[in-house]
């Protein structure tokens, strides 16, 4: 049986992973689950502790271990590191004669593509068997290369076999966000019912829920889930990022926000995309000049 | 999708089950009849549905085109057989008997005849011109499936049945019946034979040969359009080709390979080749001569149930389970390399030959290349080494090869090439003398070779390379799907990477500067570094491209030859009657191979390009060569000019005096508006000039024009008004003259002449006012005289009490003598060289005459050399485009069947942003950031951009957030719109930071309040930040175009006062400014000028406070009493500036004491004028000025060319097509 099923025993682990409850992974209690769950458990608690910052700890908790998921862990570690080059390299060992370890696969796609190696990692991705894991980072890696049709193609695709999982929601949504029109209320939903209620809140939802709510037209709304998620995390890089946007689109001013996510994430992408942005218009402008100067 | 010996889709329709289809013999027509019972007639050029013809009930099985009459016939299972007008789209008439299903109805090539095929087991003959049945053939015992005629031999039909039996029947008989008969004899015994015949059965029609050989029922068959030759489908899921003779017929062959029902067959109209298609979803192609199978494509889903060919050209139709496809079997485009001025190219013989473009000469064959690739498939590109003299030529057979090859020195006929060498790849090309590169798709390499055909180098290209061109010595440009890469070969690596679509085919200029992608319906013109020129969107397919020397790109679409200048300012060229490949421009002959791979030379006339060239490099030579020299200056020109707003330039080309009328009075040009209307002499034309002779002072004209329509009443009051008294006397004259009373006391009153009014009064007995206007004037004598007249006594009359007698107004100013002084109209360099050629001078002449230009034009012209910067030219034509602004048009129907699957990645929302519209903003939220400067520089000329840096970044910042999606990634980034219900792609739009509501709610209220608090350099920021967010941004109606329009005005304005102000109070203290006159002097002026910008009300009080206060203090009086004066004329607005008019009553009654000025300054309170924003001097009225084009700013003429001082954008005096804030 797929314990991560309804009726699975990884379930509950599972959803938190995903609704980004990572303290709640860490803390979750592993010690009642059978023993072939053991290892799966453990590798979601590694990844959360990554997510949450740990990544040195999580490292240092694998080295030495000889389970390939183990190894595609201590190569997410590396790679939330910031070493790159020998993340890629694990996964590339691990994957050399391909792989039907789906932990393998979707951490080892996580890795190449935060390394900027999508077709590799989509085609990592792509041995998968029914994992939905494997389908919603697939789904990611279309969005993020503007592929939104095949983006589309891969959730209908998922639909059909795993109605109503969290995942696939999730996906759905994040499609979605990028389909716009009627799209943008359902992905609201979505975001919203897993924001609002206690036990499936994260910061992660409720920057989700805001950047719906942006979409969406509704700046003051999505200012209030902002507030909730720095309540929660002030120093959560994409609400800071998202607070900025929010107050360009209302006019004001986001200096503060900006000098705010230099400090906590100075490589985020906006910034990154920023600074690219500034330099191209420096560049373009200089093509221009007066004919005569006063 | 594709299978790998290229079937070329070009066109799908989605329908239900096609089950008839035929191809119109001349328009890119397609008749396609439906199981759903519907006609469909589809352009399948344009993908368009012309028109649904909907009369029969149940499905449609047969339908053909006449060859020649606009008509067409289709039958179904109705049982009726109908023939349509496709003219009229009516149905005509119906063909009633058959007894069951109908399967196929076909014209004949020649007679007025039908044949029809019906499941009653019957095949007949009907004549559509009498409407009449001719002959029921009978014979097969099952459902008739097909039945044709013979399309060269009259006498022949063939049919296919279910009894699985074809018959070929013999219809002399009925032939030499119906037509003509030659005697009356041979007529009567005609009419004796058919009688005979027909009561023994049919002599008209007999079978001729029965085929048996299927195991199952036959679908279809067809005729050989030449050879004695007959093809069958069947169910059995065979194809057999049969052969016959006069006597007797023979099965030839059996074709297999169709695994469920073969639905249809046909050969080939010019090859070897049989064309099959069945219910296993395949088409299939055999070679007719040894019966293999040479392609099959494969569709998924759909059954095919019938195919047809083209009767003409190389194009084929299929219709299946969900529509119709058209297609064609190979590429028509030959090989072909130019190379100065010989034109290589491979015939559809596989022959190499070439063309000398100078002297007009085919070369005999070179080389003979049958052994290239496999033989039904002809060789791709041809790349031409003129080093070596050697060629390379790739195929796409045996999945992708190449050769390369020696050309001999001289023709010597068809010899096979003794030498070559070759290898596997998708693409090679030349990229130096002794060096090519090979593309391999499949294993995505790039191969350097030598010419010995080793590997020197070789490399990964980016991914989803599907095509190399040359890219510039040492270059390459690699195409992707989704964008072009230019590659540096040594490096290894990518220089230069461009986002475009599809591109199929690079073109180079001749001078290497730029080149042309061309996709299937866009060119994107570049420059060598892949930098973006300008790009353009075509519904028509592109087919090819070549580069006229001057740099004017020429295209070809399926139908025209067009032009694209470098800033995207197209046009067509000429009409196509077939499809071509242009190679070559030269002078008026345009060189290009056509689809059998001949060339052949289109004369075009390229006078409307060079001219439109001319005008954007300025070249006023040119220009003026072409005007003198060419005759065809059309309609097209003029109406070309009048758009870009240049009427005056249009005038110069225009005889037709209504035009010339229209022209000038757009222009203001009054002189050829007045010679004009003389010439015409229409009162319609004499009114319109009055009123813009009215608009522009120039009251002669206005009074010639009053004249000639007779309007006494707007004489007069003209007169009155220039104090022409003279006149004025005349008029009451001609009004006493014409006895019309009205107009006579109109001018005595105007005249102030009471007698003659009173005197008026009497003669038309109208007393009791004459007496009251002579009571009214003190005339006691005049009273008396009426009282007698009228036998009354004063006591009897009730009179009203009089006011003072109204006296006219003496004129001071003889303005009658002349003309108000007018705005000089500023000539442009064109007009005056025109004048200049009018007074015959000669062409050296005129070009000193207008050397600003020329010199002009010609430091461009040598910037552009020495930097091949193609942003100068986007510069200089500024506001001469007509294409810049529209947004491409959306391709529909067409289904891409190529590029449908293609990896890689795509281009995102922000892309298309650029792409759905035409407005800055919305370039600038999507990051592309240099088209919105290029929109911006052509609209309203802006040249500085640093200030809009700011703008620009929140506008991009704004649309994009980050959406926390898997751990470990970085965020998904999302597209905000301003479109938030619309989820179609083609309409998205970013959402827009501080739009016009917002900046005009908060952002001026915060200037006002600067400006009342007297902050006034935040004043100045606020408002010039009001200005940079308006210049990029849009808004959603007309309307609000028009009101943003408002607050860019009044911005301006707020800018311009608050700078004046604040360059006063920078003069220094006011110690230092007494102590020196001059500054006293300027800073009086300052202070003066400050009340001049058309700012509010109540601002203008604060303004006109500091200057009365400024004047006072400098014993200014007199300008110091205008000033009050103005304050106390303005009143207290609110309540609130109260203070300000005490004060100014105050100071008024100081001042009129003395009423004089200490400091002469320039100001004169009177005269109009406006403030230079770079000088803060005045501007008289009169005086020529350059403006801001997108704040409306006025400055002295040396300022032109200069960075404007209110927006700190746009140059002062650029004309632009106007800031675009709404689509």
């Amino acid at each position: 049986m797929d314990p991560y099923s309804a009726e699975g025993e990884l379930i509950n682990i599972h959803n938190h992973f995903h609704q980004g409850q990572y303290q709640e992974v860490v803390d979750y209690d592993v010690s009642t689950l059978s023993p072939e769950n053991e290892l799966p458990a453990r590798v979601l608690q590694l990844r959360a502790r990554i997510a949450l910052g740990q990544a040195e700890d999580a490292l240092a908790d694998v080295t030495g271990e000889k389970e390939p998921e183990l190894q595609a862990i201590a190569a997410l570690a590396e790679q939330a590191l910031g070493n790159s080059d020998k993340a890629v390299g694990i996964i590339e060992k691990l994957t050399e004669a391909g792989t039907d370890n789906t932990t393998v696969q979707v951490v080892g796609g996580t890795v190449l593509q935060a390394a900027g190696k999508s077709e590799e990692a989509l085609a990592l991705l792509s041995q998968h068997q029914g994992s939905l894991d494997a389908i919603a980072l697939i789904v990611q890696i279309h969005l993020q290369q503007n592929r939104n049709d095949l983006a589309v193609k891969e959730v209908t695709a998922a639909r059909r076999w795993a109605q109503d999982s969290l995942l696939v929601n999730l996906a759905e949504s994040w499609v979605g966000l990028r389909l716009g029109g009627e799209k943008y209320q359902q992905a609201f939903y979505v975001f919203e019912e897993l924001a609002q209620a206690p036990a499936t809140s994260s910061v992660r939802s409720l920057v989700s829920q805001a950047v719906a709510e942006l979409h969406l037209g509704r700046t003051e709304e999505a200012q209030a889930a902002l507030d909730q998620a720095l309540k929660k995390d002030p120093k959560f890089a994409e609400a800071i990022a998202n607070l900025l946007v929010l107050n360009v689109i209302a006019g004001k001013d986001g200096v503060e926000q900006k000098s705010l996510l230099e400090a906590t994430d100075a490589q985020h992408p906006l910034l990154v995309d920023l600074a690219e942005k500034s330099d191209l218009f420096d560049k373009a402008a200089s093509k221009y000049s007066a004919k005569a100067s006063a | 999708m594709q299978s790998a010996s290229g079937m070329l889709t070009k066109f799908e329709s989605k329908s239900s089950r096609a089950k008839g289809i035929a191809f119109h013999p001349k328009r890119p027509w397609i008749l396609v009849s439906l199981h759903s019972s519907t006609i469909q007639l589809w352009d399948y050029r344009m993908g368009t549905l012309i028109d649904r013809f909907e009369e029969h009930d149940g499905p449609v099985r047969g339908v053909d085109f006449h060859k020649t009459q606009p008509l067409f016939v289709s039958g179904g299972d109705d049982y009726k057989i109908k023939v349509w007008s496709y003219q009229t789209r009516r149905c005509l008439f119906t063909l009633n008997g058959h007894l069951d299903y109908i399967r196929t109805v076909f014209f004949h090539n020649e007679l007025p005849w039908i044949v029809s095929a019906s499941d009653d087991q019957t095949i007949r003959i009907w004549n559509w011109q009498n409407r009449s049945l001719l002959c029921t053939m009978t014979g097969h015992n099952h459902y008739v499936m097909c039945a044709q005629f013979h399309p060269k031999d009259a006498d022949l039909v063939v049919s296919a049945s279910l009894d699985q039996t074809v018959r070929v029947w013999d219809i002399s008989g009925l032939r030499k019946k119906h037509s003509a008969p030659a005697s009356i004899y041979e007529s009567q015994m005609n009419q004796a034979n058919q009688q005979q015949a027909d009561m023994f059965g049919n002599t008209d029609a007999v079978v001729k040969f029965v085929l048996e050989g299927h195991d199952r029922g036959v679908n279809w068959v067809s005729f050989h359009p030449t050879m004695p030759l007959i093809v069958s489908a069947g169910d059995d899921r065979l194809i057999k080709l049969w052969r016959m003779s006069e006597t007797k017929a023979w099965e030839v062959d059996t074709c297999r390979g169709h695994f469920q029902n073969a639905s249809g067959c046909l050969f080939h109209p010019h090859q070897d080749l049989i064309l099959s298609a069945g219910e296993d979803k395949t088409i299939r192609v055999w070679d007719l001569n040894k019966r293999t199978a040479v392609h099959t494509f494969k569709r998924e889903n759909d059954r095919f149930w019938v195919i047809a060919a083209h009767p003409e050209i190389n194009l084929f139709a299929a219709g299946h389970d969900n529509g119709v496809m058209v297609f064609k079997l190979e590429r028509e485009r030959p090989a072909s390399a130019v190379y100065q001025n010989q034109l290589f190219y491979i015939t559809k013989e596989k022959h190499v030959k070439s063309y000398d473009l100078q002297k007009n000469v085919e070369s005999p064959t070179l080389l003979s290349l049958k052994k290239l690739g496999s033989p039904w498939v002809p060789p791709r590109t041809l790349s031409y080494n003129p080093a070596e003299r050697s060629i390379l030529v790739t195929s796409p057979a045996d999945g992708g090869s190449y050769e390369l090859i020696n050309l001999p020195r001289d023709g010597t006929g068809a010899i096979e090439p003794t030498e070559s060498k070759r290898g596997s790849g998708n693409s090679a090309i030349f990229v130096a003398r002794n060096r090519f590169a090979v593309l391999n798709t499949a294993a995505q390499t790039i191969d350097i070779k030598d010419l010995q055909n080793n590997v020197t180098r070789s490399f990964k290209p980016p991914l989803g390379t599907s095509d190399i061109y040359f890219g510039g010595t040492g270059n390459l440009l690699i195409i992707t799907p989704t964008a072009v890469h230019l590659y540096d070969v040594q490096q290894k690596k990518t220089t230069a990477e461009l986002a475009v679509n599809g591109v199929k085919y690079v073109v180079w200029s001749n001078d290497g500067l730029y080149a042309a992608l061309l996709s299937k319906h866009n060119v994107t013109i570049v420059t060598k570094t892949l930098e973006q020129v300008s790009s353009l969107h075509e519904t028509i397919r592109i087919k090819s491209a070549t580069w006229d020397d001057a740099g004017v790109l020429l295209y070809s679409t399926l139908n025209h030859v067009k032009y694209t200048l470098l800033n995207g300012d197209n046009g067509i060229v000429r009409t196509l009657d077939q499809t071509v490949y242009l190679v070559r421009v030269k002078g008026r002959n345009v060189y290009c191979l056509d689809r059998a791979a001949k060339p052949r030379i289109l004369q075009i006339d390229p006078t409307e390009y060079r001219f439109k060239l001319a005008l954007v490099k300025r070249n006023y030579e040119e220009m003026l060569h072409i005007i003198q020299n060419s005759s065809l200056v059309g309609q097209s020109i003029i109406s070309y000019l009048q758009k870009k707003g240049y009427p005056e330039i249009a005038l110069q080309f225009v005889q037709d005096p209504t035009t010339r009328f229209e022209l000038a009075i757009e222009c203001g040009n009054l002189e050829v508006a007045v010679e004009m209307a003389k010439q015409l002499d229409r009162p319609k034309l004499w009114t319109r000039l009055s009123a813009e002779a009215l608009a522009h002072g120039n009251h002669s004209i206005v009074e010639m024009c009053y004249q000639k329509l007779k309007h006494f009443d707007k004489l007069s009051f003209l007169y009155l008004t220039t104090g022409d008294e003279a006149k004025l006397t005349r008029m009451a004259k001609i009004a006493e003259h014409r006895g019309d009373f009205g107009s006579r006391f109109q001018n005595a009153l105007y005249l102030g002449e009471v007698e003659d009014r009173i005197q008026m009064f009497k003669e038309i007995d109208l007393y009791p006012l004459a007496y009251a206007t002579a009571k009214a004037h003190g005339l006691e004598e005049e009273c008396q005289s009426i009282l007698e007249a009228s036998g009354l006594t004063e006591d009897q009359l009730n009179l009203p009490t009089f006011g003072e007698p109204l006296t006219p107004p003496k004129p001071i100013v003889p303005t009658y003598k002349a003309n108000w002084p007018t705005k000089a109209t500023s000539q442009s360099f064109f007009e005056k060289a025109l004048l200049g050629q009018m007074e015959g001078l000669s062409l050296e002449d005129e070009s000193t005459a207008v050397n600003g230009a020329g010199v002009e034009a010609e430091e461009d012209g040598v910037k552009r050399d020495l930097l091949g910067d193609a942003d100068e030219e986007e510069e200089d034509a500024g506001g001469w485009d007509m294409g810049d602004d529209v947004v491409p048009e959306v391709e529909e129907g067409l289904v891409d069947v190529s590029t449908a699957d293609a990896g890689g990645a795509g281009s995102s929302e922000a892309d298309l942003w650029a792409r759905n519209s035409p407005l800055a903003v919305d370039h600038a939220a999507g990051g592309s950031f240099e088209s919105a400067m290029q929109l911006l520089n052509r609209q309203v000329g802006a040249v500085n951009f640093a200030p809009l840096k700011a703008r620009f970044l929140e506008v991009y910042q704004a649309s994009k957030t980050y959406l926390p999606a898997s751990a470990g990634l970085p965020p998904l980034v999302n597209y905000v719109r301003r479109t938030v219900e619309e989820s179609d792609l083609r309409k998205v739009l970013p959402v827009i930071p501080r739009d016009l509501e917002y900046l005009a709610e908060h952002d001026l209220h915060r200037g006002y309040k600067c400006m009342k608090t007297n902050k006034l350099e935040e004043g100045v920021t606020i408002f010039k930040n009001i200005l940079h967010s308006l210049l990029v941004n849009a808004v959603d109606s007309e309307d609000e175009v028009a009101e943003a329009k408002k607050v860019i005005t009044a911005a301006a304005e707020y800018t311009l006062a608050m700078s004046i102000e604040l360059e006063r109070r920078s003069l220094g203290t006011p110690d230092a400014i007494l102590a020196n006159p001059e500054l006293l002097k300027r800073n009086l002026e300052l202070a003066a000028y400050f009340t001049i910008p058309k700012i509010e009300v109540a601002h203008r009080q604060l303004a006109l406070s500091n200057a009365m206060t400024q004047s006072m203090r400098s014993k200014n009086y007199s300008s110091a009493l205008s000033f009050a004066n103005r304050i106390i004329s303005n009143g207290d607005a609110g309540g609130a500036l109260a203070k300000l008019v005490e004060a100014a009553r105050r100071n008024k009654a100081t001042c009129e004491r003395n009423p004089h000025d200490a400091v002469e300054i320039e100001f004169d309170q009177f005269a109009e004028f406006e403030i230079c924003a770079a000088s803060y001097t005045p501007i008289y009225s009169g005086t020529s000025y350059e403006e801001c084009a997108f704040d409306g700013s006025k400055y002295h003429t040396k300022y032109k060319g200069t960075v404007c001082k209110v927006c700190e954008v746009c140059e002062v005096g650029k004309h632009g097509s106007g800031l675009k804030l709404f689509a």
